[in-house]
């Protein structure tokens, strides 16, 4: 188990320094000198090559490179442009929001996904069963920030029922979660869709095993069949399913953060690449590929907790 | 008394295909304290009747009419919450399937205390009663057994504990559908002992249901014959096995390759009329000219597997170390239990894994260090028949592609494939009509038939055919090892025989080798091997395979 744990981790240094390099690669390709985009139209060439300078940008590539690395490791990513505050600081004041949105997303995603997902397999061929299917199918393929506009319409707009834009007060939790209602639907609705089909499938193919008829045979309960039999098996898929999808959640947080007005890391990056400010960029990149790569090991580690199979073979 | 009582039973099942009537005037007795065989093969309705009785049948099958008396309650009228009463404490099931048998996720303890749900006493009493039962069905530290998954436990292991739950209620009757079909002979023997003993015990009665006559004939007091969803004989074991009443009946039993104690070249089928087979002696190997090569020369093949984790590796040994000679035209069948290193041997030799040490050549050639290149034309020389004949062939493509596959892939085009295809289905005795078919619409053995096909397709000179007669019902058995026996005498091809079966591989086999723990005890004649096996293992594995009921004139 420890021994798993550390070599998980290992390769997780691994996938977070190759992603650093792609980083660096994908910053120095974009086109824009940073310089000009920071100071504004109106600066001198000499501001320009001052500010050039102090960013490292006259350097060499591979010397922007190693400089890039080196500090990157250490969690520095220099400062921030425009208000001299270091830019990991500036990331991790944004985390916790978009944390509160992608487990605000799963919360919506699980809730709806597992029971509707296990009530089609137990109803097989049934209306409700049809009816799942095909909301299923609807809500995948709804893009997140037409859902996030809609809803802003719906229940804001029109019904003024939740609040439109904002995290809430700071300091209060019953206000800051009433806000994360809308945004969170919007980043996890689609994979209501997507849980639900895979609960559905995998539970069909559970119930199908023998150990089930084996169960029926013993006079065991129908419900306790499905829940602690059934399901329990049917939902391993799910959670590796779930590790990956937290990436795309993190990519829908971006539409949620702009259309809601919420701070998060989303937008920081959004905002960050309008004003070419590099190192906000890189800082959250590498904050969310962290972050990415954690949630992976997590749900390896879950399923382990789940099957006592996986779990033999840590 | 009789404890389940089930006359004119009918079962009908709604199809898109119209009513399909599965079970047909079904009637028979089981007895207080008696064990009651059912025989019947695939398609005879047997898991029908088991569903019936428990009352699990699907949604679109219905009793029709008939009656199930168990301890004198009408089942057929019960609701489902009554008959959900009934099974476990009253009726209870052992299935085929060890390995599937158990939730992968919960513990042995805790499936073992879901099943006492309905008792009132606190889980530590539970627990105890659950003990006690594993320590009766021989599950050594019974205590600290509970706490394990069904993964950490052997497969035998696992068809008994599944057996201690479905015991542990004390039920009066308890179904036994194929409980030892998937394990290996020497486990069987054991298991139906322990069966036996425990029913003795709980003086409940069984309801065993089996394709092994062998088996039947061993456990069961009193035996019901079926075929396509009738009784079509029944009556007390010894009689019906001595003489049998019904057509039916008596081919089946002929026709069981372990009823042959005589080596035979062809075997009897269903379509021989029974009492009229004459078995065909097999005709002596003839000597062997001097100075002729073997086909396959295998020499201290060792096999090891690296286990374990990045931290802990461990190597277990699958061959270690066993040689033998095969010739042109020779079948050498590799008898052992599962585990003994048998398929491991055969797929060193097909070069489908890789070896850790001796050598391995064929023609004259080490097949290990062969170029790619010429490995593939190794792979026209040496064809390989899996076990699972239907899992074998890919569900889409047809019969006609799949025969005409190996062409393909070894890019033969100097000839004319769809001829080809043709010759080979009408060989293996399939007509053209079915080079259409896709592998779904096969039965078990015109599936292995096509299997056949494809690994005559391009002459080989060696084919490794792992159980290819394990899974089949019996009366197939004989047809495949018929053909099997016919083409090689006809193709003068070379054969490893891979079997855990004696009675199969004696009709086949020229020489036998007995594997253990990844070595040969014992090899030789197969004659003299079921004449007089000198290792102790080769005595247990003969004692344990079963024999047939034994008509004998």
């Amino acid at each position: 188990m420890l021994a798993y744990v550390v070599k998980r981790l290992g390769l997780s240094v691994v996938i977070v320094s190759v992603a650093m390099a792609l980083l660096f690669c994908m910053i120095y390709l974009v086109p824009g000198d940073p310089a000009s985009v920071a100071l504004g139209p109106r600066a001198s060439e000499a501001m320009k090559e001052a500010l050039r300078v102090r960013m490292g940008l006259d350097q060499p590539v591979w010397v922007q490179f190693w400089n890039f690395y080196s500090s990157a490791w250490r969690g520095d990513f220099g400062v921030e442009v425009l208000s001299e505050r270091p830019v990991i600081d500036v990331v991790l004041e944004q985390l916790p929001y978009t944390l509160a949105l992608i487990a605000g997303g799963i919360t919506w995603s699980v809730g709806l996904g597992i029971p509707l997902g296990c009530w089609a397999a137990v109803k097989r061929g049934s209306l409700a069963d049809r009816l799942v299917g095909v909301l299923s199918v609807a809500v995948i393929a709804i893009p997140s920030f037409v859902v996030a506009i809609y809803a802003l319409l719906i229940f804001s707009v029109s019904l003024r029922w939740l609040p439109a834009i904002g995290a809430g007060e700071p300091g209060d939790l019953g206000d800051q979660l009433v806000h994360l209602i809308l945004p969170s639907l919007a980043v996890g609705l689609g994979w209501v869709g997507y849980i639900a089909r895979m609960v559905r499938a995998s539970m069909l193919e559970v119930l199908e095993t023998s150990h089930i008829r084996t169960a029926r045979a013993f006079g065991l309960p129908e419900p306790m069949i499905t829940y602690r039999y059934a399901l329990t098996i049917a939902i391993l898929p799910t959670v590796t399913l779930l590790g990956v999808g937290v990436g795309q959640m993190l990519s829908s947080a971006v539409f949620a953060e702009i259309v809601f007005a919420r701070p998060g890391i989303g937008r920081l990056v959004y905002d960050a690449i309008l004003t070419r400010n590099f190192p906000v960029v890189s800082g959250a990149v590498l904050v969310t590929t962290i972050f990415f790569v954690l949630v992976n090991l997590i749900a390896d580690l879950v399923i382990g907790a789940l099957d006592p199979r996986v779990r033999s073979s840590f | 008394m009789t404890v389940l009582s089930i006359s004119d039973l009918n079962v009908r099942f709604a199809t898109e295909a119209g009513a399909f009537h599965a079970l047909k005037d079904v009637a028979f007795d089981v007895p207080e304290r008696t064990i009651v065989g059912i025989v019947g093969e695939s398609g005879s309705g047997k898991s029908t009747l088991i569903n019936a009785i428990l009352g699990l049948l699907a949604d679109n099958g219905r009793v029709d009419s008939g009656s199930i008396l168990f301890e004198g309650q009408e089942l057929t009228a019960l609701d489902p919450v009554a008959m959900r009463a009934l099974r476990g404490p009253r009726i209870s099931c052992v299935f085929q399937d060890p390995m599937g048998a158990l939730n992968p996720v919960l513990s042995v303890g805790r499936q073992m205390r879901n099943i006492q749900y309905r008792d009132e006493s606190p889980n530590a009493q539970k627990d105890a009663r659950s003990a006690e039962m594993l320590e009766a069905v021989r599950i050594p530290n019974p205590g600290t057994a509970l706490a394990r998954y069904p993964h950490e436990f052997s497969g035998g292991m696992k068809q008994r504990i599944a057996i201690a739950m479905a015991l542990m209620m004390r039920p009066g009757l308890l179904i036994a559908d194929e409980p030892t079909t998937a394990l290996d002979a020497t486990l069987e023997v054991v298991t139906l002992e322990l069966l036996k003993d425990l029913q003795e015990q709980i003086g409940c009665s069984v309801l065993f249901i089996s394709h092994h006559l062998g088996v039947i004939a061993e456990l069961c007091d009193e035996v019901a014959v079926m075929y396509a969803g009738e009784v079509v004989e029944r009556g007390a074991t010894s009689e019906v096995f001595r003489d049998p009443r019904h057509d039916y009946t008596a081919r089946l039993l002929e026709c069981d390759p372990a009823n042959q104690r005589r080596r035979t070249r062809r075997l009897p089928t269903m379509n021989d009329e029974p009492g009229s087979f004459v078995p065909q002696p097999v005709p002596p190997a003839p000597d062997r000219a001097v100075g002729e090569k073997p086909l396959l020369e295998v020499r201290d093949a060792q096999v090891t597997f690296r286990v374990g984790t990045l931290f802990r590796r461990e190597s277990i040994v699958g061959v270690g170390g066993v040689s033998f000679d095969l010739y042109p035209g020779e079948t050498i069948g590799l008898v052992g239990e599962s585990g003994s290193g048998k398929t491991t041997l055969a797929r060193a030799a097909a070069r489908l894994q890789a070896i850790s040490g001796g050598s391995i050549s064929f023609e004259g050639k080490s097949v290990h260090e062969l170029s790619a290149g010429a490995m593939h034309l190794l792979r026209r020389d040496v064809s390989m028949m899996f076990q699972d004949p239907v899992g074998s062939l890919s569900p889409r493509m047809t019969v006609g592609d799949l025969v005409a596959e190996p062409f393909r892939i070894h890019r033969v085009g100097d000839v004319d494939v769809k001829a080809e295809t043709m010759r080979l289905l009408s060989l293996v005795g399939l007509g053209p009509d079915f080079a259409d078919r896709f592998p779904h619409q096969l039965s078990g053995g015109q599936a292995r038939r096509v299997g056949v096909a494809r690994a005559i397709a391009l002459n080989p000179k060696l084919i490794i055919a792992d159980e290819p007669t394990a899974g089949l019902d019996v009366s197939i058995q004989g047809e495949v090892l018929n053909l099997l026996n016919d083409l090689r005498e006809r193709l003068g091809l070379a054969m490893i025989f891979i079997t855990h079966n004696l009675h199969v591989v004696r009709h086949v086999a020229d020489r036998i080798a007995v594997m253990y723990r990844g070595r040969f005890v014992e090899i030789g004649e197969t004659d003299e091997i079921f004449a007089a096996p000198e290792h102790d293992y080769t005595k247990t594995l003969l004692s344990a395979n079963l024999a047939g009921p034994g008509r004998q004139p």
